[in-house]
């Protein structure tokens, strides 16, 4: 019988870099970011994750099959990235399987990139960037860089997981949220997350031509938000509307 | 010894099948593709939710023409969106060469999930977001005591 989650290295990969997560969520903010940073540094696949918990599905490129779940990368920098939304039902195995394979890579950082459902996103001309972490230290290094804490509220989803697990395994994590659209994919929003990403780690990455193809980004990204949108209700996203009343 | 299943055990079980049910129906009407070649359309994204004065429908239309942004109430319940895109689009531009056929134009249906007054609804199209707001009908006022 297999392994329920694994990851398999198809490259030797570097021990200390920085790993970036862009998974399917509100807006698509974390997958349009990872997306765009991997086409602008040219990141190659290094790792992917196989599980009998995610639904048969390969993503073909250039005719050859792939899981839609991958580790790409170059010597300094790792990304997560997913082609799917992973099924509510496999999120906490999948995501812890992940956590522990990146602990046994000691990781500088864990940064993952999303977005913040915001009702009157319409209106906003720039979306506000929140910053969250798995632990004080990494909140501390959040202020240093100009970052706004987003103090109290709940997270729901792969991010929660990410930084519950992290956290778990004592690895410092930090997700930067961008004030986003729920329901519609949100390429300003994740040129605002990328513009707060090259804040506290020296990417520079350019976001003038994620804007500029902006609508194009929104046309290809429809199916898969659309997809995304079952396992958000199927998660109770909503509950990040909520405010939190234990501490009277 | 089987336990005797109580009144409230056969109404849970009969939820949970009924709540399966809708959820297989649900996934089935998604199981379509978001474009058709034959009309030249792609399926808009949407969104519903409803306030105590309206209701609220948006669409994701990137590309769209403002101009050509038509609504029109189907039933009492059920609008139809169409707009033409300002750019024709291909398979091969969306990242699928294999497939042929172009997309010129946006449509879809819109169930409402309460009763509106479509004479009174407002639409308008931001950074390509149709945003159409549809007053509830009136319904009885109670009196408080």
């Amino acid at each position: 019988m297999s392994t329920p989650v694994e990851i398999v290295e198809k490259k030797p990969v570097p021990e200390g870099l920085t790993i970036l997560c862009g998974l399917p969520d509100v807006g698509l903010v974390g997958a349009i970011a990872v997306s765009h940073i991997t086409s602008q540094l040219k990141l190659n696949e290094v790792a992917y994750v196989r599980s009998d918990l995610l639904p048969p599905v390969v993503v073909l490129e250039k005719g050859i099959s792939r899981s839609p779940i991958r580790i790409v990368g170059n010597s300094s920098l790792m990304a997560l990235v997913s082609e799917i939304a992973i099924p509510t039902t496999a999120l906490h195995p999948v995501i812890q399987s992940i956590v522990n394979w990146m602990e046994t890579k000691k990781p500088k950082t864990v940064i993952s990139l999303g977005g913040l459902a915001t009702p009157n996103r319409q209106q906003l001309i720039e979306p506000k960037v929140f910053g969250v972490a798995s632990n004080e230290t990494s909140i501390k290094t959040l202020n240093a860089q100009g970052i706004e804490i987003m103090e109290r509220g709940f997270l729901v989803g792969p991010q929660a997981l990410i930084l519950s697990y992290c956290a778990e395994k004592n690895v410092p994590a930090v997700a930067l949220l961008a004030e986003a659209f729920y329901n519609y994919p949100d390429p300003e929003a994740a040129a605002a997350v990328i513009k707060s990403l090259n804040q506290i780690i020296d990417l520079q990455i350019d976001v003038s031509e994620l804007l500029k193809k902006g609508e194009e980004v929104r046309l290809r990204m429809r199916d898969i938000m659309k997809r995304t949108q079952t396992e958000l209700a199927r998660m109770q996203k909503s509950r990040e509307y909520d405010v939190p009343g234990f501490y009277l | 010894m089987r336990r005797k299943r109580s009144i409230f055990d056969l109404l849970r079980e009969y939820l949970e099948e009924f709540e399966e049910a809708t959820e297989e129906l649900f996934e089935s009407f998604s199981e379509k593709p978001s474009w058709d070649p034959e009309s030249h359309s792609l399926e808009p994204l949407f969104d519903v939710s409803v306030s105590s004065d309206n209701v609220v429908v948006t669409a994701d239309m990137p590309y769209a023409d403002p101009k050509s942004i038509k609504i029109r109430g189907v039933r009492d319940n059920l609008i139809e969106i169409s707009a033409d895109m300002k750019v024709k689009v291909n398979f091969e531009r969306l990242g699928v060469p294999h497939r042929e056929g172009e997309f010129s134009c946006f449509h879809c249906q819109v169930p409402l999930p309460v009763p509106v007054d479509i004479s009174r609804a407002k639409a308008r199209l931001t950074k390509g977001i149709l945003e159409i707001i549809l007053p509830r009908e009136k319904g009885y006022p109670i009196k408080v005591e």
